[in-house]
């Protein structure tokens, strides 16, 4: 035993292996404080709720290299200006039907999920919507009754009735909005929003 | 521990290629009922898996009757929880052994047992039968969370958690009052860990971004951290129980993996941090630590040849070391090479969200765990038939042999054909069509896109029939077989290697 | 930081960063075998899949526009890379050293002289 040289030996791999792990956790804590910070609703890179109050534009920063989003003047959702309270209580509505009804095992969000159905990060600024003045109608339609208003562009896949009421389908639609908003570091890459007033 | 196996009594040979539970101690007898629902949870997994498959190939197959989404979410929880499974049943198959005392609370983790598989099977039922429900907090206390991976509803975490609090209990309560050692000490802080991960995943969040923040912490630190080690932990005992490795030996390379491991794999978290909201200095540790995480397993390369040729190790299960050969290929594959292709932030941009995370996931999930499983479901059988020959020359071998090729070939066809759809995806949608839905479906129509989807599908029954092959052969091997079972031994090679 | 590849790069920077990790392992598996069974000739071989992980990992970085502080990084990781094959190799032998040394009291049943850990 005495023959095994230190940096071999069992104790010291023992310890390598603790002091290791220790320190990657720490640093992993130390950056979760900060990030926890900087996702915050109403912090810089994730927007307040009541940002579906506002028009929500994308313009390429040269610096970062980056689409990132604007938030632009007053265009509240379904005509009514909600307060912050309101807004968390609709969004949070929104996210909660969309875990509900497993969105996620079909669709897409911030890229994570499956893969049968689209993305929906910046569903709420896609051009399929048309134009802006008809979106908000169109994607209430659409939730409400996704056979007869499928989007398939030439595929037969079309998302399944799901028994979403009109009040779940305009939390959706807030929810979409508000995630539109958050700064995803320029994913999806090149992604061409709808044309909106003001722009 | 390896005198008692030198000493048992010959008087058993008439009991030899029957299933005799008496040939297994306490941890043992509950392995085999965690490894046969594991097993059934794996014929689930790829049962729901050829239907989703089916699905890009025939959208009105079962439409609005079984979609999509449901599938799909039986498909990879069916994988997690049958891998779990396997993981349990391997720690209760070694903890008696390994502490060299019985296990402590046998009545406790038989009930804890029972708990959880009748929670999986409720919890499947509802999957199946009610599927969604109201957008309100009730529908994920009682139906499903709609968070990939762990959709499980709230109800079932907490149940989830009182199991593993017993098993954990089971185990660590064992090794105190038998003996510990490295690979249970680590064994023990590892199941620490990966029971306390799944907590993060336990609340309920309007936010996105944090949601995603603390859903990855579940996943990356189970699949790329804790259950790495955990695997580490059954290699080092099964390398000592079947090939006679030395204790001291594997000790300390079971020290040296966790500390690349989780050196690499913790911050390695990073890569899953690029897009979701999170500040940009997450693109520079993810890429970094990312690219550092094929270290663990060039060391494992070194040491596997340098093993192989000092030590002349004679097999005694030859099914179950083909798997773990099986093993190493996978895991370099699947986590390595499929990973570290589409893993730093400049490519991953455009994979991010596409088929190549289907194809990485379906090698990798395969080659570091379904086949480590595999090799443990065959050492038990062997045991449970009375320790009986399955060495060479093994009745029915074309059985297990080609069970082995079938379902490599069938997730290595799988993989290769996602990663082409893969990349047409990320070339037509995200390269040319700017990511918008329209693009998305003109990728999803594309030739090559389909083409893939269409082999992924026949590769999937390759998978399946190689998977209906390997059920055949766990029941039926060893039967009648009188032969005991060769005993490992080491013969040191000469020492050419100084 | 974020440059990202070429659209028309994709396919190569995926590739590349494949080879890298195909060339890394192999390097590996040829240096051990070399050593291990003694056979010097083999080691150019060896050294020759070095040389394509090289080239593998450069082609990677240029397609992922990596520069200035990130160039450093790739060589110092490549300079790791080359090293990290002999540094397990003496790994393995020190490891392995003190089993050949010991008695057989030790080797033979592990828990003879194992130490409790916890």
């Amino acid at each position: 035993m005495s023959k095994t040289p230190w940096w071999a030996d069992e104790n010291v791999w023992r310890k390598t292996a603790i002091w290791v792990t220790a320190l990657m956790l720490v640093a992993l804590i130390l950056l979760t404080f900060d990030s926890v910070a900087k996702i915050t609703a109403g912090s810089d890179r994730v927007p307040a709720y009541s940002v579906i109050n506002h028009r929500i534009y994308y313009k390429m920063d040269n610096d970062r290299n980056m689409q990132v989003p604007v938030i632009g003047g007053q265009a509240p959702l379904f005509g009514t200006v909600l307060s912050e309270e309101q807004a968390q209580a609709m969004v949070s509505k929104g996210k909660m039907t969309v875990q509900a009804k497993n969105c996620m095992n079909c669709h897409t969000l911030l890229g994570n999920g499956a893969y049968y159905a689209p993305d929906l990060t910046k569903a709420w600024l896609d051009q399929g919507w048309g134009a802006e003045a008809v979106r908000e109608q169109l994607m209430v339609n659409f939730l409400l009754d996704p056979e007869a208003n499928a989007r398939g562009y030439g595929t037969t896949r079309k998302m399944p009735d799901l028994d979403i009421t009109e009040e779940e389908a305009r939390a959706i639609i807030a929810f979409l909005k508000w995630m539109s908003a958050i700064d995803t570091n320029g994913f999806p890459r090149n992604f061409k929003p709808i044309a909106q007033e003001g722009e | 521990m390896m005198a008692q196996a030198v000493n048992q009594p010959m008087s058993q040979t008439a009991m030899r290629g029957k299933l005799n539970s008496a040939e297994l101690n306490a941890g043992q007898r509950l392995a085999v009922k965690y490894f046969s629902v594991a097993i059934i949870l794996f014929g689930a997994q790829i049962l729901f898996g050829l239907l989703a498959g089916l699905q890009y190939l025939m959208p009105e197959f079962l439409y609005n009757v079984l979609d999509f989404n449901v599938n799909r979410m039986v498909h990879i929880n069916a994988m997690i929880v049958w891998m779990l499974y396997g993981f349990i049943g391997s720690v209760y198959w070694l903890v008696e052994d390994e502490s060299g005392t019985e296990l402590v609370g046998a009545k406790l983790a038989n009930l804890a047992f029972w708990v959880l598989t009748a929670a999986v099977t409720v919890v499947v039922i509802v999957y199946l039968l009610v599927q969604t429900g109201p957008g309100e907090q009730k529908s994920l206390w009682l139906i499903n969370e709609g968070r990939e991976y762990i959709e499980a509803p709230r109800w079932a975490d907490f149940g989830i958690v009182a199991v593993v609090l017993v098993f954990f209990y089971n185990v660590a309560a064992t090794f105190m009052k038998g003996r510990w050692s490295g690979i249970s000490g680590v064994l023990v802080l590892d199941l620490i860990a990966l029971a306390g991960l799944y907590l993060a995943g336990m609340f309920y969040s309007p936010n996105i971004s944090m949601d995603q923040y603390w859903w990855w912490w579940v996943i990356h630190m189970w699949v790329e951290a804790t259950w790495e080690v955990l695997v580490g932990c059954i290699m080092a005992w099964g390398l000592i129980k079947t090939l006679g490795a030395r204790r001291k030996i594997v000790t300390t390379w079971l020290y040296i993996e966790v500390a690349l491991m989780f050196g690499s794999g913790i911050l390695g978290l990073g890569h899953h941090y690029f897009w979701i909201g999170t500040p940009e200095y997450w693109l520079s540790i993810g890429g970094f630590f990312s690219a550092l995480e094929p270290i663990p397993l060039v060391a494992m390369v070194v040491h596997a040849v340098y093993d192989s040729g000092v030590h002349r190790f004679k097999n005694s299960n030859h099914p179950a070391l083909a798997w773990l050969i099986a093993h190493a290929f996978g895991n370099f594959f699947g986590a390595g090479v499929w990973g570290f292709m589409h893993t730093l932030p400049q490519i991953n941009l455009y994979t991010h969200g596409t088929q190549w995370s289907a194809s990485h996931g379906h090698l990798a999930f395969f080659g570091a765990y379904a086949t480590i499983n595999i090799a443990m479901f065959y050492i038990a059988i062997q045991k449970w038939r009375g320790d009986v020959f399955m060495g060479a020359g093994i009745r029915h071998a074309w059985r297990w042999k080609w069970a082995l090729a079938l379902l490599n070939i069938g997730v290595v066809g799988m993989t290769v054909a996602l990663l082409v759809s893969g990349y047409e995806q990320s070339f037509v949608e995200r390269a040319l069509q700017g990511s918008t839905w329209a693009g998305y479906f003109e990728a999803q129509r594309g030739e090559w896109f389909v083409q893939g989807m269409f082999w992924r599908q026949i590769f999937g029954y390759v998978t399946a029939a190689g998977t209906l092959l390997l059920v055949w052969d766990l029941i039926t091997i060893g039967k009648g077989e009188t032969r005991p079972a060769e005993k490992p031994t080491e013969h040191q090679a000469q020492a050419q290697a100084a | 930081m974020t440059d990202p590849v070429e659209a028309q790069q994709i396919m190569l920077a995926t590739m590349a960063g494949a080879l890298v990790v195909m060339f890394g392992a192999i390097y590996a598996a040829l240096f051990a075998w070399s050593r291990l069974r003694k056979r010097p000739a083999w080691m150019p071989a060896a050294y020759l899949a070095y040389l394509c992980l090289a080239v593998a990992t450069i082609v990677l970085a240029r397609s992922l526009h990596l520069s200035g502080f990130w160039s450093t990084v790739v060589f110092v990781m490549l300079f790791g890379y080359l090293l990290a094959p002999h540094a397990i190799w003496h790994l393995c032998v020190g490891t392995h050293e003190s089993a050949h040394k010991t008695a057989d009291t030790d080797s033979r049943n592990p828990l003879n002289g194992g130490q409790t850990n916890e």
